[in-house]
C-alpha cells in the first residue's frame, strides 16, 4: 500500500510526537509498504493562528501523487487529521489540549473574552468533523481516549505505540533516579526535585531540553542540589540507553499525560517507575507496588517513593522485570496491524 | 461572559419555567447569568448577549418577544408552532392589522383574506382549530436570525429552514430532572399505564381510551392513571360509560413530588399527541429518567427517539390498533426490563443536565464571538490568497471557501 503518515511539525522542536510518526512511517516501509511522511509547520499562537494553521491540512491533497493513488491517510496530532482523504484513519496522539482540560488552567491559551471563547469552540467544531469523519480512530492512551469520548462523543480504540529503538539492557540499580522529558512546566521535574531536596542521599539526573530549563536549574540551585542533580541536556541514544542501564529508577510524572514512551522504556531496562496519580497516560501501565510506585502528586509522597527504592532494590528490581514484561507486549506488529484493519485494507 | 436570560420562571406555571429552572444552576456554573424579571423588557442591557425562551403562550412570553424586538439575542424555540402567541400579541391587544400582517407573512393574500374572516367572526379561531396549519414563526425567527436559533429537535430545524431561516443554528436536547428519590405512588392493578397532561382530543386520549380497553382484555387487572386537567368540551366520564370502561384513574394537575411518585408506580407512560406544535415533551423526559418505557406518536421530536425507549404509534387509521399493541409490548416482558435499561442509558448520554449546560455555552459563545473568529480566518486566509494572485472570483477562492465550509470555518 501507498501510505502517508500525517503528522505536524514545530520547526527546531522534536518530541514524542514526532518521533512515533517517524517510526511509524520506517515500520511500515519495513514492512513492505510504500509510506512517506507528510509533515506541515504548525504554530498555535497568537488568537486564532491556531484555526489557520489548522486549515492548512485541509488544503493538502493526497488523493494521489505522481499520478499514483495514495491508498491510505494516517493522521496522528492536532491538526494533521484535518486533511481529507477518502481512507483516511487517525491514530490520535493529541488533540489541541489548550481547547480542552488545560483551558482555565496556567497551561491554557484561551482567555475569558468572548473572541477567545469562540475560537476554542471553533477548534472542538473542526475537530468533531476532522476526526468524526476517519474510518476508524485509534488513540495512543486510555486517556486519550477517554478524553475524546467525553469532549466530542467519539469512541476509539486503544493501541499502544512502541517506544523507541534504543539498546535497552540492565546494567545496574544505580545512586540516581533518572527523569528523561522536554523540559517544561507539565512534565513537573520541579516536583521530584523538590522531594529530593530534602534527602542527601537521593541523586538525579535531568535528560531533555526545553524552555523551563532555567527555571528548573534555580530551583536546583535554590535547594542547594549542585552536585546532586544533574542536567544531562538533549542526549544521544546511546547516552540515553546508558542512562536507563544504570538508574535505580525513572521518574515520570507529567500532569495527566496523554501517553510517555518512557515508562515503556524504563521497563525494557527493567527498571520501575515513580509516577504520581494524576499523571494520566503512565498509569494504563506503572501499577503501584507491580512496575513501579503510585504516589500522590506531593512533594513528600515523591520523596518517600524514591527512599523506599532505595532502601528497597529487590523491589526495584522485580518490579522493574514485571514492566519488562508489560513491555514487550506493545509492538509494532499490533499496532501496525490494528492501523490497517481500520483503513479496511 | 455575561448572559441575560429571558424566561418564565416558577412560580409561574409553564413547562418552560420549570425547563429554566433546572438549567439555570448548571448554567450559573459556566456563565454570569442574570435573569431578567418577567416584564422588565430592558432588563440585562450590560450582558454581552441575551438569550429569549419562546413558546406558545402569549402570557408567558409576550414580553419576551417584545423584549427581542428591542434588542437581538440567542432564541431558544420550544416549539415551532407559535399562532397563539402572536394572536395574544396582536389580537389580544386590539391590534387587527398586526395579525393580519401575520397571516399573510405566512400564506400570503389568502392568510389575510382568513384572517379577516376571523377578524369579522366568520370564521372559528385559528388558533384554536388549526394553529398547525399557520405557525406564524416568521417573525420571531427573523429576529433570530441575527444571532442565533436553538432547537431541540431536527424537526423543529427543519421546519425553520425550510420557513427560510437561514441563521446560525444549534440543536440542544431538553434537559434531564435527575430522578428524585422517589416511592412509587401506590396504585392498584398491573400492570400500570401512565397519561400525564391536559386530558383532550389532541392527546389522543379517545384513542388510548379505546385501546386501553383492548389491552384489559388481556389483562384485568391493567389500571390507566389519566393525570391532568380536562380540557373544557372533553367530556371524559361520559367516553369511559360508553366503553364501560373499568381500570381508569383520574387525578387532576398535581404538583411535582406527587407526579414523580405516580409516573414512577407506571411501567410503561404514553405521551400522545397530534397534531405536534414541534415541542418536546418534559413528561416523556421525567418518564426516561425514571427509566419507564414510552409509547408515543410518531410526530415530531417524539419520532426521534431511539426505538429502543419509545414506540412509535404512526397516526393513521390503525392507530388503535398499534397503539394497544405498543401498550403490551411496552408495559410487560420481555420488553419491558430493556426499555427500562435503554431508557436510562438514553437519557443519561443525551439529555444530562451538564451536557445540556456545556451545549448552551459553547452556542452562546459561538454567537457572542465567532463572527469574530470567522472574520479573523477569514481575513488571513483571503490576504495570503491574495498574495499570490488568488482573486475573489478564482476557482481556487471558491475551492477555499468550500473546504472552510467543510471544517466550520466559513461564514
Amino acid at each position: 500500500m501507498r501510505i502517508a503518515v500525517c503528522s505536524p511539525q514545530v520547526p527546531f522542536a522534536h518530541g514524542g510526537a514526532e518521533v512515533l510518526a517517524e517510526r511509524l512511517t520506517e515500520e511500515l516501509q519495513a514492512r513492505g509498504h510504500e509510506a512517506a511522511l507528510v509533515t506541515v509547520p504548525f504554530k498555535w499562537y497568537p488568537g486564532q493562528r491556531v484555526l489557520t494553521q489548522a486549515f492548512l491540512w485541509r488544503m493538502v491533497d493526497l488523493d494521489e501523487v505522481d499520478g499514483r493513488p495514495v491508498d491510505l491517510v494516517i493522521g496522528t496530532k492536532f491538526p494533521s487529521y484535518v486533511v481529507r482523504h477518502p481512507n483516511k484513519v487517525v491514530w490520535l496522539v493529541h488533540q489541541f489540549r489548550q481547547a480542552y482540560e488545560l483551558d482555565g488552567t496556567e497551561l491554557g491559551q484561551f482567555g475569558d473574552d468572548p473572541v477567545d471563547r469562540a475560537t476554542r469552540r471553533a477548534i472542538h467544531r473542526l475537530d468533531r468533523t476532522a476526526l468524526g469523519e476517519a474510518r476508524a480512530r485509534y488513540t495512543i492512551s486510555r486517556n486519550v481516549a477517554e478524553r475524546l469520548e467525553r469532549t466530542l462523543g467519539l469512541d476509539a480504540e486503544v493501541v499502544l505505540p512502541p517506544p523507541q529503538d534504543l539498546d535497552f539492557r540492565c546494567d545496574e540499580y544505580g545512586d540516581f533516579i533518572l527523569s528523561v522529558n522536554r523540559l517544561d512546566r507539565a512534565k513537573r521535574i520541579d516536583l521530584l526535585l523538590d522531594a529530593v531536596a530534602g534527602d542527601p542521599a537521593a541523586h538525579v539526573v535531568i535528560a531533555g531540553e526545553g524552555p523551563d530549563r532555567e527555571r528548573l536549574e534555580q530551583i536546583a540551585h535554590d535547594h542547594g542540589l549542585d552536585g546532586r542533580a544533574r542536567f544531562a541536556g538533549r542526549v544521544d541514544q546511546a547516552e540515553l540507553a546508558d542512562l536507563y542501564a544504570r538508574c535505580l529508577a525513572v521518574y515520570y510524572a507529567p500532569v495527566d499525560e496523554d501517553y510517555g514512551m518512557v515508562p515503556y522504556e524504563a521497563f525494557l531496562s527493567q527498571k520501575p517507575v515513580v509516577t504520581t496519580t494524576d499523571a494520566g497516560g503512565p498509569l494504563d501501565v506503572v501499577s503501584d507496588r507491580r512496575t513501579g510506585l503510585v504516589v500522590e502528586p506531593r512533594t513528600d509522597s515523591v520523596a518517600g517513593a524514591v527512599r523506599f527504592l532505595r532502601e528497597h532494590p529487590d523491589d526495584a528490581r522485580s518490579w522493574g522485570q514485571a514492566g519488562k514484561e508489560v513491555a514487550e507486549q506493545v509492538t509494532w506488529d499490533h499496532a501496525i496491524d490494528r492501523l490497517l484493519h481500520g483503513s479496511g485494507q | 461572559m455575561k448572559v441575560a436570560y429571558f424566561s418564565p420562571m416558577p412560580p409561574e406555571r409553564s413547562g418552560i419555567a420549570d425547563y429554566s429552572a433546572l438549567l439555570l444552576p448548571a448554567l450559573h456554573r459556566r456563565l454570569d447569568v442574570e435573569v431578567v424579571k418577567h416584564g422588565d423588557l430592558r432588563g440585562g442591557r450590560d450582558a454581552d448577549i441575551a438569550l429569549y425562551h419562546v413558546g406558545n403562550s402569549p402570557d408567558a412570553h409576550g414580553w419576551i418577544v417584545e423584549a427581542l424586538r428591542q434588542r437581538p439575542g440567542v432564541v431558544v424555540l420550544h416549539e415551532f408552532v407559535l399562532h397563539h402567541l402572536v394572536a395574544g400579541l396582536t389580537l389580544g391587544r386590539k391590534d387587527g392589522e398586526g395579525y393580519l400582517g401575520a397571516m399573510q407573512r405566512e400564506a400570503g393574500v389568502a392568510g389575510r383574506l382568513l384572517a379577516h374572516g376571523v377578524l369579522d367572526g366568520i370564521v372559528p379561531p385559528l388558533w384554536e382549530i388549526r394553529p398547525e396549519d399557520f405557525p406564524l414563526a416568521g417573525e420571531v425567527l427573523e429576529h433570530a436570525a441575527k444571532t442565533g436559533l436553538i432547537v431541540h429537535s431536527r424537526y423543529v430545524g427543519r421546519r425553520a429552514l425550510a420557513s427560510g431561516y437561514e441563521g446560525p443554528m444549534w440543536r440542544i436536547p431538553h434537559p434531564a430532572w435527575p430522578p428524585p428519590s422517589v416511592e412509587p405512588a401506590e396504585v392498584t392493578g398491573t400492570p400500570v399505564i401512565g397519561s400525564f397532561g391536559n386530558v383532550n382530543a389532541s392527546k389522543r386520549v379517545p384513542q388510548l381510551l379505546d385501546a386501553f380497553a383492548r389491552f384489559r382484555e388481556d389483562h384485568p387487572a391493567a389500571r390507566l392513571l389519566l393525570v391532568g386537567a380536562s380540557s373544557p368540551g372533553f367530556d371524559l366520564d361520559e367516553r369511559l360509560r360508553g366503553l364501560e370502561l373499568e381500570g381508569v384513574q383520574r387525578e387532576d394537575y398535581v404538583d411535582e413530588p406527587r407526579l414523580w411518585a405516580l409516573m414512577a408506580a407506571c411501567d410503561a407512560i404514553a405521551v400522545l399527541r397530534a397534531p405536534t406544535m414541534g415541542e418536546t415533551s418534559g413528561s416523556a423526559i421525567r418518564a426516561l429518567s425514571l427509566g419507564v418505557p414510552l409509547v408515543v406518536s410518531d410526530v415530531g421530536w417524539f419520532a426521534e427517539l431511539p426505538d429502543d425507549v419509545a414506540l412509535k404509534v404512526p397516526v393513521d387509521a390503525h392507530e388503535t390498533d398499534t397503539l394497544a399493541r405498543a401498550l403490551e409490548l411496552a408495559a410487560t416482558e420481555p420488553a419491558n426490563t430493556a426499555m427500562r435499561a435503554a431508557a436510562l442509558a438514553y437519557v443519561a448520554r443525551e439529555h444530562a443536565l451538564e451536557r445540556v449546560a456545556d451545549l448552551y455555552a459553547a452556542a452562546l459563545e459561538e454567537a457572542v464571538g465567532g463572527g469574530a473568529v470567522r472574520d479573523a480566518v477569514l481575513g488571513e486566509i483571503a490576504d495570503a490568497a491574495a498574495d499570490v494572485g488568488i482573486g475573489a472570483d478564482d476557482p481556487e477562492a471558491a475551492e477555499l471557501a468550500r473546504r472552510l465550509g467543510e471544517v466550520g470555518l466559513a461564514g
